[in-house]
């Protein structure tokens, strides 16, 4: 009984579900201050995202006339579902041991590509053209960023199983485990280009530019959450903020678990830095200083040289194992 | 692959104008264009017939808020042709140099508008950036940031001290440097150059076929400008280049508009220095007899023609104008078919479109 208690605690209050929406939210606050600095504008109040929150919500949903409604209603919500289960699986090292059994990789890789299939129901749901062009668009994009993803992957799975006697590890607890025994992989020559390709990846995953593409304002004015108001499209910015917490923690796990002593909030604040510290490099510098690229650029890029990285990886991984 | 159709506009967020366009398009591709306008017509055309000559000057500034300029300044030009009016030397430097800031500040502002488009904001805000220093000098010289109000029949409003000849060649000085930095990124920025180069083809023939005008048919390789071709006002007494790109895409124009930049400082400098001593205007209310004329000059977007009859009373008969826009647009049923969705914004920014010049 006090399991599924404390599994709907952390579910709900930490450090999935409240905790991970407030950290999120701030995450892009910050995001966007240091962006706007970047330009020299002033940027809006690192609150702006909770407040634009709080706004969305007490608007009304319009539905259009010639929407599939359950799909389009149903739509965010699946993606904000999918991302805060995803975020229980995210290990906080000191802090929180993950939700973790022994594949929870995997679960993890599917659960990822939950808000780009939420994006692409509710944007053929809402009957808009540009949502049907966003639907295209946002699966071109998944096809060509999940691929060197899953190869990263396979290869810290096969890095910590091979150095472990097994063949590969998809749990969680078991990378971070030996991560703090044997020193974290970010410092392994063997593992670099691999972390290169997932930062690649993050900001492909995030739509950011220059990958904004399934979402491109000026283009096909935000494409499938065009039609989205209200209470939908709040869902919408929760699941972006909440992806935020997955992709950069996942990142972390993978590369740098390095924990910060024993005090509790002196390792939630490091994880906390560790965040803001990728998050600038891999989103705030990237989007800042790019413009966003075609579909068939973003889908050769992708196929070039974050899938080349990975697979470097991986020879590596399995020569030397 | 069936083909559909995506409404780009009336209000689209790449377009700072209405303008309603009908892309059929097969998958990503397009394949066909419909244009349909008529949603800032204003009625001006009329308006110009119930006011006298001189609140015509007025309300032709108020046509468009980027050319603004050449508006005023071409119908002053019909008007003194009609009534034979010679305007003071120092006059037609002071148009020059008025006409100059205004495209200065209206190419930049479409090369901003370019990096915005393809979803480079820092740039945007770069170049937004350096215009603002051109806005700050119209602000110190003419008192307004967008309508100089710097015509009127048979001169000009305004005068330039030597303090504000000094000021003038302080902030043109301060425009080089940063223009050739943007100039270098716009030319070899990876990003930049993978989304405008071979983009929004018209080849040269089209080109003519179509009648393009201004930046559009020089970066299709046509060396067409009125400044040169029929000079008006100074632009007889200043030597200057017409800068010709022979890449027929988005980008061909976008750098013939920032090299137009260059030029324009290079313009202003030479006027600044030749500046003659002497009056700025005519001094006497001029008659207008009953008459008609053509006059024509340079807009940033290109040729700006304007008729004008009037009949002896203080209003004029009839005034009409052909805006570069109405011969640009037509040109991007050329230019779209083939290029992806993606590129439509891209490509009707790269005609720099005024719309409500056009529908008036």
């Amino acid at each position: 009984m006090t399991d599924i208690v404390k599994l709907i605690l952390d579910l709900l209050v930490f450090p999935g579900g409240l905790f991970a929406i407030f950290f999120g939210l701030f995450l892009i606050g910050i995001d966007r201050k240091i962006a706007a600095r970047l330009q020299r504008r002033i940027g809006p109040p690192i609150y702006q995202p909770f407040i634009d929150l709080v706004k969305l919500i007490r608007k009304e949903m319009v539905v259009p006339d010639t929407a599939h409604v359950q799909a389009f209603r149903l739509a965010p919500l699946l993606g904000f579902a999918g991302m805060m289960a995803a975020v229980l699986l995210i290990p906080i090292t000191g802090v929180y041991q993950g939700f973790g059994h022994s594949g929870d990789l995997l679960v993890l890789l599917y659960l990822l590509s939950l808000p780009a299939i939420a994006l692409m129901i509710g944007g053929s749901a809402s009957s808009s053209p540009f949502g049907a062009i966003g639907f295209s668009r946002e699966m071109v994009m998944m096809m060509s960023y999940e691929l060197p993803l899953l190869l990263v992957l396979v290869t810290v799975a096969l890095k910590v199983g091979l150095a472990t006697g097994g063949i590969a590890t998809f749990s969680l607890s078991e990378i971070v485990q030996f991560q703090l025994e044997n020193g974290a992989l970010l410092f392994d020559y063997t593992m670099l280009p691999a972390l290169l390709a997932f930062l690649v990846f993050i900001p492909g995953n995030m739509g950011v530019v220059p990958f904004d593409i399934p979402e491109a304002e000026t283009e096909i004015v935000e494409g499938p959450i065009l039609e989205y108001s209200g209470a939908g499209l709040a869902l919408f910015k929760l699941m972006t903020s909440l992806k935020m917490v997955v992709v950069l923690g996942l990142a972390i796990t993978l590369f740098f678990p390095t924990p910060m002593g024993e005090n509790f909030l002196l390792n939630l604040l490091w994880f906390f830095l560790k965040c803001l510290v990728l998050m600038v490099i891999s989103i705030t510098v990237v989007r800042t200083s790019t413009g966003r690229v075609r579909m068939d650029q973003a889908f050769k890029f992708y196929l070039k040289y974050p899938t080349v990285l990975a697979l470097i990886s991986l020879i590596l991984t399995l020569l030397q194992g | 692959m069936s083909t559909y159709t995506i409404p780009v506009g009336p209000l689209h967020v790449a377009l700072e104008e209405p303008m309603y366009f009908r892309v059929q398009v097969e998958g990503e591709t397009i394949v066909g264009l419909d244009i349909t306008a008529g949603h800032v017509h204003r009625g001006m055309e009329f308006l110009v017939m119930r006011r006298n000559i001189y609140q015509n000057i007025t309300l032709t500034e108020r046509l468009c808020s980027l050319c603004s300029n050449n508006h005023p300044f071409t119908y002053c030009m019909a008007l003194e042709k009609i009534a034979g009016i010679e305007i003071p030397e120092r006059a037609e430097y002071l148009r020059v140099i008025a006409d100059e800031i205004k495209r200065i500040a209206s190419n930049l502002f479409n090369a901003a508008m370019l990096a915005h488009i393809i979803g480079f904001d820092s740039l945007f805000m770069h170049v937004m950036e350096i215009r603002e220093i051109v806005q700050d000098t119209k602000e110190t010289i003419y008192g307004n940031r967008m309508d100089l109000a710097a015509n009127c029949i048979g001169g000009v409003k305004y005068d330039l001290s030597d303090e504000k000849i000094k000021y003038l060649m302080k902030q043109i000085d301060r425009l080089k440097k940063p223009l050739e930095e943007i100039i270098d990124i716009y030319i070899n920025n990876k990003f930049v150059r993978a989304r405008t180069e071979g983009v929004g083809i018209l080849p040269k023939e089209e080109a003519i076929r179509y009648g393009v005008v201004g930046p559009v048919a020089r970066g299709s390789g046509i060396d067409y400008d009125v400044r040169v071709k029929s000079p008006y006002a100074a632009y007889d007494k200043i030597k200057f280049n017409v800068h010709v790109e022979n890449g027929c895409d988005v980008r061909a124009r976008a750098i013939v508009r920032l090299r137009e930049i260059q030029e324009a400082i290079n313009i202003i400098e030479q006027c600044l220095k030749k500046l003659p001593n002497g009056p700025t205007c005519i001094d006497y209310l001029p008659e207008i007899p009953a008459g008609e004329a053509v006059a024509k000059s340079e807009a940033p977007r290109g040729e700006l023609i304007y008729y004008l009859r009037t009949n002896g009373t203080d209003m004029p008969e009839r005034l009409k104008w052909r805006v570069p826009t109405y011969m640009n647009w037509e040109a991007l049923n050329v230019m779209m078919p083939g290029n992806k969705v993606s590129d439509i914004p891209l490509i009707i920014s790269s005609i720099d479109p005024c719309i409500s010049c056009t529908e008036r």
